[in-house]
């Protein structure tokens, strides 16, 4: 059995199917949602096990993403950390960058440094930004810091040096000292997380990492046993922010890399779906109860970043973490947004939301205020009568009065209020869309966008019309698609190591021995794993820029042995891309700033079973009629569909609706959905030919 | 007009602008632009009323409209033809008001025939020509010696650039292929507003279009009455100094007077000192910036600038001063200047608005510019940042430490470990001033000390620190803060010390220490409660001694 838990911050959902890895039969997909159980987070992972009524004993492979990491960091629920740095550094941590994004706010605060200055402390020492040692590392003076930090309670210590990713020695050796000198100290030296520059946020990457590090472990402590008590003896994995996933083993090394693991596996969900049906242009959106989350997806390939902040907004700097990241904008857009007006009578939605708790009106949990949820029950686009399978019976008398003071104010009807607040949604998820595409130099007519999430399948045919797309796919359980998106990844870690070189054919042998090395140690890495070497892929990638500029960007970096022509090859590569984020190329030489190594360890993956057709007429897949209000298109007494009871090959024609127990799809007037040999429904927003 | 489509016309405006700002910031050259973000993008409507800008840093705020205004005003709404773009650099008349560095652009756009809005672009050239390298000069004492001037005139017309124009242009910068490719990059970013506010139209229809311009000014200016309904009411003064500029003349006394009522905001300058003859100077047209930038952070920053919100601010200040300079007085860094004159503001109401304003902070924006050469490539660089400093205490809370001045926003330091790459040069230690100041109840926000090491042959310096003399002010019994500086330490111990000065030379082993002052404090100092002085004491903030000197606190014998 092939198994994966995503612990979201409302629900922990399970996703799994029956494999037989002897005969290659493979099973239908299931799925199962349960309450998040925080601070205990395996209960609930457990209790969606048991809930399910199947055993960890039957587990083969087993996926796990989690909120631990960025739960305790968002919270400020980690060890208690101090840091050493090189002599004369010790505030960089807290200078930050300097910088002030809420420009007209003279009463700002600036992002509270994770380590207080007196447990920063300096050692003499230092690198050059060649990496050679100037001043040697006085590995003497460690003592007294640690009976310091023991002294203070320090639970974790970080380790920053200046110019440590080019030369990380000064660090190995603190970090060796340290275990010596306290066996039980838990210790992350920057370079073991980032060999990129840019001392501030290596820092703050070392530091951070330190402090989720104890209890990050002990929650993977905790699961395994928990798993193991239940019989299991399979492959454990644990879902990576980069889009792959790690061993339990090397998870636990680098649990910073969790940081945004549920939010990934969702856009890598996307991609391998895209695989599936032949659509490797792709943007994938996520709507659920508080936010919206989209990021593009071009030839298969999902976008990285490395300039990742935890707490950033608009007017806050946040906190930096250089570790790779799969590229999400997220906006305060979901299901629980809440609609209010402010002084001067404007209309908002978001980024407030009711959340779970009170949640929106229509749970009747004491929710007062409009939603954007309720404003799908006003235009009856959700069912009253099916709301989550009809496990909850919406009050609708709160939900009317909700909007009825909302309405009032705006001198218009309780079902104008709900349409407009629907509208004023999607215009803000259009703009956040607008972000990923039109802002990075994409036009989404070349993407198709794939919607999942609660909401998703609400929205997205409205939003692509919005952008000229042509085409969007509602996957199969789009409710637990993050889940989903584990079973289907490979075992991933990315090497970043900065290095400045010119780009030129006097380079050819530094390149190749950078690579050589980097591959080497990613071939270590894995065989420590028991990965064979046959199944690992190294795909090789650079950040360049032109001399004197700042910005770098990707490029795919030739495979083979590195000789004049890959790098010509490579240098070409980096005008047309910089050319197409940048709209220009220039004649100036071309700078290597960053190798970036991807090792993909593949994992087998069964082909996933077709529904099968029994030559149902589409007649027998109505469950009724209703009046659904689709804003501009019109009010229309429309069909409303059981998704279980939908086969492949059947068209839908728009006005739709397409109901499952965890949400509901909307085909508008004028589009119609076709549903493929898996059971996902392809919305095509043109007309039928 | 439906009221949600409304509040998505009025929403789109916001988008649109911050379109135009990341086409601005992604296809630029100049570092200037994209770390710096010292640039403004926006829109206005027919009349040139500003309704939404992006900008990086918050001293533009009237740039725009001063730009639009000038075109409409010199080319008349008749002669405004679609395709035509204007550029003007010009500080004092029908430009963005600031210095020659920045180069605004101004583009009409049209639906139906009719002249319904402009999009418009404000961004600093790295060089305009002039005396100087960068054109921003503090020994400059005329304007000409600061670059070249563009008076409002066509750069396109009919939708094809006037080559003459950009011939001339490239003929005068000194970094062309820089400049250039700034002056398309703005290009694109109006054209990109162009595109989308015709987009706007198309969909929702003339009319509701331009209706919804207009509600949403009225809209801003009624969240500004409200708050100004909060604001204590009357008549606030405050007076300060500009040490000086840069050409040891000083100090320069300013003064101000605001007068709050319950539906105006009046700023008076009048009795300010004269007009400098270095470039610390600010045009009457750039002073118009530093009261919206200073009027919006004390009234709601959340509320986004458009004309509506500023509606109800006033300001006056008499020709001739260092605030409101005549042609052709320099004002190259007219940043200084500015920064005060939204400090003096500041100044004027922080006892009385304790929520929003704090003590006085750093004020200056402490530029320094390095040059030499790499020690292992022999390449000559040109290094240009600002340092951050120490932030007033307010009534709840210390002063935040090491943080860009006011005229700085999303500015960025940079890495110790990529300047060091870059230009060779060896930074010795980063860290925040211990200096003892800026104590209080609240104490003010910690300086920094940056040490550099000049590790090439020969190489020379400029410094632009304000505020050297005259420490942050302390408020309500607040001790004041402490004083930037910048200070060259030889190898043989013999050591100078200044505030503005240019071209100093430097050898190989020589130590440039560039050093920022706390904020000023907030209460007396003895109210400070013990736990905090300790906390101070175990971070090194302060020494046991000054413990017991300014806060009467003793530490318990071991």
């Amino acid at each position: 059995m092939r198994v994966a838990t995503d612990v979201g911050g409302t629900f922990t959902d399970l996703v799994y199917y029956d494999y037989d890895e002897a005969t290659g039969q493979v099973g239908e997909i299931k799925t199962r949602k349960s309450d998040t159980t925080p601070p205990n987070f395996e209960e609930g992972v457990m209790n969606t096990i048991d809930q399910a009524g199947i055993a960890p004993a039957h587990f083969f492979f087993f996926a796990h993403g989690t909120t631990v990491v960025i739960n305790a960091l968002t919270e400020h629920k980690g060890s208690k950390t101090g840091l050493i740095t090189t002599k004369g550094f010790r505030d960089v941590l807290e200078i930050q960058r300097g910088n002030r994004p809420d420009v007209f706010n003279f009463y700002f605060t600036k992002p509270t440094p994770f380590v207080p200055r007196h447990l920063r402390r300096e050692i003499t020492e230092r690198s050059n930004f060649k990496g050679d040692i100037e001043t040697p590392l006085a590995l003497d003076e460690l003592a007294g810091i640690v009976e310091d930090f023991r002294a203070e309670g320090v639970e974790a210590v970080a380790i920053c040096f200046l110019h440590s990713y080019a030369n990380p020695a000064n660090e190995i050796a603190v970090l060796e000292e340290l275990k010596r000198l306290n066996p039980e100290l838990s210790a992350v030296a920057s370079h073991q997380i980032t060999r990129e520059w840019r001392e501030y946020e290596r820092t703050s990457t070392a530091v951070l990492s330190a402090y989720i590090h104890p209890i990050t472990n002990a929650y993977l402590d905790s699961l395994e046993r928990r798993l193991n008590e239940g019989g299991f003896s399979g492959n454990g994995f644990v879902m990576q922010s980069s889009g792959g996933i790690a061993g339990m083993a090397a998870a636990r090394r680098n649990p910073i890399a969790m940081v945004e693991s549920g939010p990934a596996s969702g856009v890598l969900g996307a991609v391998a779906l895209g695989q599936l049906i032949g659509e490797p242009n792709i943007i994938a959106l996520d709507i659920g109860g508080t936010t919206a989350k989209c990021s593009l997806v071009e030839n298969a390939q999902v976008r990285l970043t490395t300039d990742y902040r935890i707490d950033w907004s608009r007017t806050n700097a946040g906190y930096p973490i250089k570790t790779p990241v799969v590229d999400i904008i997220e906006i305060g857009n979901g299901g629980g947004s809440i609609a209010w007006i402010d002084e001067g009578g404007k209309l908002h939605v978001g980024p407030e939301s009711a959340g779970a708790l009170p949640g929106p009106a229509a749970y009747g949990r004491g929710g007062t205020e409009p939603t954007t949820t309720d404003a799908h029950f006003i235009t009856r686009r959700i069912d009253e009568d099916y709301f989550l399978g009809g496990e909850i019976t919406p009050d609708m008398e709160n939900v009317r009065q909700a909007f009825a003071s909302l309405a009032k104010r705006l001198e218009v009807s309780i079902d104008e209020a709900a349409r407009g607040i629907i509208r004023i949604a999607n215009a803000n998820m259009v703009n956040a869309l607008k972000l990923v595409s039109v802002n990075k130099g994409y036009d989404p007519r070349d993407f198709t966008l794939v919607a999942y999430g609660g909401g998703g399948s609400m929205h997205a045919a409205a939003l692509a019309r919005d952008l000229n797309m042509a085409k969007v796919v509602i996957p199969v359980n789009p409710a637990v698609f993050s889940a989903w998106g584990m079973l289907m990844t490979d075992l991933r870690r990315d090497y970043l190591r900065t290095n400045l070189m010119l780009l030129d054919e006097s380079a050819t042998s530094e390149i190749s021995s950078l690579f050589d090395s980097i591959e080497s140690d990613a071939r270590d890495d894995f065989q420590a794993e028991d990965i064979e070497a046959d199944s690992l892929i190294l795909q090789r990638q650079a950040d360049m820029r032109y001399i004197g500029q700042d910005h770098v960007v990707k490029v795919d970096f030739p495979d083979g042995t590195i000789t004049e022509e890959t790098i010509g090859e490579a240098v070409e590569r980096f005008h047309s891309t910089h050319e197409k984020e940048f709209t220009f190329r220039m004649e100036h030489p071309v700078e290597l700033v960053t190798f970036h190594l991807v090792a993909l360890g593949r994992v087998p993956k069964p082909e996933l079973a077709k529904i099968s057709s029994t030559g149902r007429s589409l007649n027998d897949t109505v469950r009724g009629n209703r009046l659904v209000d689709f804003d501009m298109d019109g009010i229309h007494e429309t069909p409303i569909h059981e998704r279980a009871l939908l086969e492949p090959g059947m068209v839908l024609q728009g006005p739709l609706i397409i109901e499952e127990p965890a949400t509901t799809i909307l085909i508008p007037p004028g589009a119609y959905g076709e549903v493929d040999n898996y059971g996902n429904i392809h919305i095509h927003l043109e007309k039928q030919d | 007009m439906d009221p949600f489509n409304g509040e998505i016309i009025k929403n789109s405006f916001t988008a649109l602008s911050d379109e135009m700002f990341e086409a601005m910031r992604r296809t630029s050259k100049s570092p200037i632009i994209y770390e710096v973000l010292d640039f403004g993008v926006g829109i206005t409507d027919a009349k040139g009323e500003l309704l939404a800008m992006g900008s990086g840093i918050p001293f533009l705020l009237s740039s725009l409209e001063t730009l639009v205004k000038g075109v409409i005003e010199k080319h008349s709404p008749a002669g405004i033809n679609s395709g035509d773009v204007f550029i003007s650099n010009d500080p004092y008349h029908q430009g963005a008001g600031t210095h020659l560095n920045d180069c605004g652009l101004v583009m009409p756009v049209f639906f139906e025939g009719e002249l319904v809005a402009f999009t418009s672009v404000n961004a600093h050239w790295t060089d305009v020509g002039g005396m100087h390298p960068g054109s921003m000069t503090p020994s400059a004492r005329e304007l000409f010696q600061e670059g070249f001037q563009l008076p409002n005139i066509r750069l396109f017309r009919d939708g094809e650039p006037v080559q003459d124009m950009f011939d001339l242009i490239e003929a005068n910068v000194r970094l062309p292929d820089m400049s250039m490719r700034d002056l398309w990059a703005s290009i694109a970013a109006l054209r990109v507003g162009e595109r989308r506010l015709q987009e706007v139209f198309e969909r929702y229809g003339k009319g509701d279009v331009l209706d919804a311009m207009s509600d949403l000014l009225d809209y801003s200016e009624r969240m500004m009455l409200h708050e100004l309904k909060s604001l204590p009411k009357g008549v606030f003064e405050a007076k300060d100094q500009i040490d000086e500029d840069g050409q040891g003349n000083g100090p320069f006394k300013i003064k101000v007077k605001v007068t709050i009522t319950d539906d105006q905001f009046l700023v008076d300058f009048t009795g300010s000192a004269e007009q400098a003859q270095g470039p610390i100077n600010v045009s009457p047209l750039a002073l118009s910036s530093a009261v919206r930038c200073v009027y919006h952070a004390v009234t709601n920053h959340s509320v986004p600038a458009n004309a509506g919100t500023f509606r109800p601010l006033e300001y006056i200040c008499p020709e001739g001063t260092v605030f409101s300079a005549r042609r052709p007085a320099p004002v190259s860094t007219y940043y200084e200047g500015m920064a005060h004159a939204v400090e003096l503001v500041w100044k004027a109401l922080a006892p009385h608005l304790p929520d929003r304003l704090t003590a006085g902070h750093m004020v200056s924006t402490c530029v320094t510019i390095i040059s030499g050469l790499h020690p292992d490539t022999h390449n000559f660089f040109v290094y240009v940042e600002t340092l951050p400093g120490g932030w007033g205490a307010g009534h709840d809370k210390d002063g935040v430490d090491g943080t860009g001045c006011v005229a700085n926003g999303e500015t960025f330091n940079i890495p110790v470990e990529v300047k060091e790459t870059k230009f060779g040069i060896r930074v010795e230690r980063y860290t925040f001033n211990d200096e003892q100041g800026g104590g209080g109840t609240f104490r003010g926000g910690r300086g920094m000390i940056l040490d550099y090491k000049i590790t090439s042959d020969f190489a020379t310096l400029t410094t632009v620190f304000g505020r050297h003399k005259t420490p942050p002010w302390g408020l309500l019994g607040g001790q004041d803060g402490t004083c930037n500086y910048a200070k060259v330490i030889h190898p043989d111990g013999s050591e100078e010390t200044f505030g503005r000065a240019a071209g100093i030379n430097l050898s190989k082993g020589d130590v440039v220490r560039l050093v920022t002052g706390a904020g000023g404090g907030y209460g007396e100092p003895d109210k400070r409660p013990s736990d905090k002085v300790l906390d101070d004491i175990k971070n090194g903030y302060l020494t046991s001694d000054q413990a017991a000197k300014e806060y009467g606190v003793e530490l318990e014998s071991q």
